[in-house]
């Protein structure tokens, strides 16, 4: 197995480094461009916190790095090769309006997959960290998922900012109720990256999403994994990074299955 | 084995529950039992049958041979619980959950060996066994042992000839030991846990630093023993001015503690007692909370600084805290207080430890053979 402790504590340093910049600038009042929809905004923060997350991923490795305010190098295939993924700030809509869910997420690709994964939240000071053949962590403590009744345990969606596909929108308000509906709730956070923290941590029982951006969620991916949640992703777009993906503990995964192939036929 | 003989589980087969615990429940008086997760290990004792535990006496070792009276995987124990007279926990305090579920609706008296008296209060609610009491095995014991010790058998293992403080609540169960009320038993905890805890770990951090594979090993190298020592001079200085531990005891403790460290019969090992750092880093725990208390007492914890850095340096790969490795090379000095310690920035031990740091670096880097 490769050894990835050299891009973990690459990941840490940035994702951290990244964190401090959202964290000092925590409830500052800050111009909003709105990108694709509404909900979906970029502020000066971002781009300034990519810039230092970049630059410390930059000084010490080569990998062609794909992030959410634009493409540092172009790479259009991320099922190919290595390269990092960066969200600077996942839940920026959350940030923006001092809410304490939003964080850093990074993930580095090794022939396609996720092998090395970051997520930070600088509010709450809840550091998720983990890689292939080290584990998985919060702060000090490692971390798995939490088994139990699938009806009993609390789930999370998360929303395009855009819809792709329009005509599905419904879908995914309907999939929305039906989960929250049957179980202990759905949520809507705001931050797919947290949502896939909660679950490796135990917090949530699965999490689902549909035309999601690769930066929102392959940290997440990964440590959701490493903590014992089964997944199933798909690029469904991979000129826009986009995914669909299910994840969660193996009786919540199965649940969650025969919910999205019920609401998307 | 007659009928008089009082039943014994023991959750662990480990240094405590394997060295110690037959030393103060004597398998002349008691059956002992045990309940061990390794399977490795289960199987030897469960094809051995027996077993010995060597104590330091003097220059020479005594040994005891323990015949096992049952050994399970842990669930399997479920129906002989009912007939124990007593259990005994040495599992690590890590682990004191795994075993709630089996005590539940217990009534026996339940002697929790896990350096921790938080581990005994959750083991208490969480079992809802209202007689669980803490205790503590003051005494080193290693669970390697010489060659001279496995070539008589190949479980052997070393203890010393400790004292173990049980809460008098389990008077009824009898055995070699010192049963004392609960404010007594605080009493000992303190001294345990800041002149025994604190300066035993300091000596297992800097030893794996110095290449020691034992703790008396680590105590004969200068520059460990000059730490060692001088931390435990801190923390006497704290314990006269903050508890009600007078001062000659204080002394006497801190001395018997440094001999302990260097007695060459031990075989203490240093990644047993430097494992799991976080643990030891925890706030209220042996080295944060030692420092915390130095501090608050006036004390400049100069020394305590140096093994609470030796324990962030902690890179054995094999440890269930690896992680701190990453951690502590990835991020800064303060991030890494602030957010993998949860030293809030502006705190006296943060700048504290930041402002050493450089220097506290340097020195552990001298001590590399």
């Amino acid at each position: 197995m490769k050894d990835y402790s050299s891009q973990l504590q690459l990941a840490l340093s940035a994702a951290v480094a990244g964190g401090n910049i959202l964290r000092e600038h925590s409830g500052d009042r800050l111009a909003q461009n709105e990108k694709e929809s509404r909900r979906d905004v970029v502020t000066a923060i971002d781009l300034y916190t990519q810039q230092e997350i970049v630059r410390c991923i930059k000084a010490k490795d080569n990998a062609p790095i794909i992030a959410e305010e634009s493409s540092v190098e172009e790479k259009k295939d991320i099922t190919k090769g290595s390269c990092w993924i960066i969200d600077p700030i996942d839940g920026t809509v959350n940030y923006i309006n001092n809410i304490p869910l939003s964080a850093v997420s990074i993930a580095y690709m090794d022939e396609g997959k996720p092998v090395v994964g970051v997520i930070y939240n600088p509010t709450l000071n809840e550091l998720y960290y983990g890689a292939e053949g080290i584990g998985v962590y919060k702060n000090n403590v490692k971390i798995k998922i939490r088994g139990g009744s699938p009806e009993e345990l609390l789930y999370a969606m998360s929303f395009s900012g855009k819809s792709y596909h329009s005509a599905m929108r419904q879908n995914e308000y309907d999939l929305f109720q039906d989960i929250n509906d049957t179980t202990r709730g759905c949520l809507r956070t705001g931050s797919a990256a947290l949502n896939l923290a909660y679950l490796a941590s135990g917090r949530f029982g699965g999490c689902t999403g549909r035309d999601t951006k690769a930066w929102d969620i392959m940290a997440g991916i990964l440590l959701a994994r490493l903590a014992g949640a089964r997944i199933e992703y798909t690029v469904t777009n991979a000129e826009k990074f986009l995914i669909n993906y299910i994840a969660g503990t193996p009786e919540a995964f199965e649940l969650l299955s025969k919910k999205v192939s019920e609401h998307f036929k | 084995m007659s009928a008089t003989h009082k039943n014994i589980l023991i959750y662990g087969a480990g240094a405590i529950g394997r060295g110690y615990i037959p030393w103060v429940f004597s398998p002349d008086r008691f059956v002992l039992s045990y309940v061990e997760r390794d399977e490795k290990l289960r199987t030897e004792m469960f094809r051995a049958g027996k077993f010995k535990t060597f104590k330091t006496a003097g220059d020479h070792y005594e040994e005891l041979e323990v015949h096992i009276g049952k050994c399970f995987a842990p669930g399997e124990e479920k129906d002989f619980l009912k007939t124990a007279d007593a259990v005994v926990t040495a599992v690590g305090p890590r682990n004191i959950l795994a075993i709630a579920d089996a005590l539940r609706g217990t009534k026996m008296p339940v002697i929790c060996c896990e350096n921790d008296p938080a581990a005994a209060e959750t083991l208490r609610q969480v079992s809802g066994n209202n007689n669980v009491v803490f205790a503590i095995p003051d005494v080193i014991t290693s669970n390697t042992a010489s060659e001279q010790i496995r070539a008589k058998d190949s479980l052997g293992i070393i203890t010393e000839d400790g004292k173990c403080f049980i809460d008098d609540r389990a008077r009824e169960v009898g055995g070699e030991c010192s049963y004392i009320p609960e404010e007594e038993l605080k009493k000992q905890w303190t001294a345990k846990l800041y002149l025994h805890n604190t300066p035993h770990c300091i000596a297992a951090y800097l030893g794996y630093f110095v290449g020691a594979q034992y703790i008396h090993e680590a105590m004969q190298h200068p520059g460990v023993r000059e730490v060692v020592v001088g931390a435990m001079r801190e923390m006497q200085k704290v314990l006269e001015a903050v508890s009600t531990l007078d001062k000659e005891f204080i002394a006497w403790y801190a001395d018997k503690e440094i001999a302990r460290f260097s007695n060459t019969l031990l075989f203490d090992p240093i990644n047993r007692v430097a494992r799991e750092p976080f643990r030891k880093l925890a706030p209220s725990e042996r080295l944060i909370g030692a420092a915390q208390l130095a501090l608050s007492a006036g004390v400049f914890p100069v020394y305590i600084g140096k093994g609470i850095m030796a324990a962030f340096f902690y890179d054995n790969a094999n440890d269930p805290d690896a992680n701190i490795h990453h951690l502590v090379s990835a991020l800064s000095p303060r991030d890494f207080l602030h957010i993998v310690m949860g030293l809030d920035s502006h705190s006296a031990l943060h700048r504290t430890l930041l402002k050493s740091w450089d220097e506290n670096q340097s020195f552990l880097s001298t001590l590399r053979p």
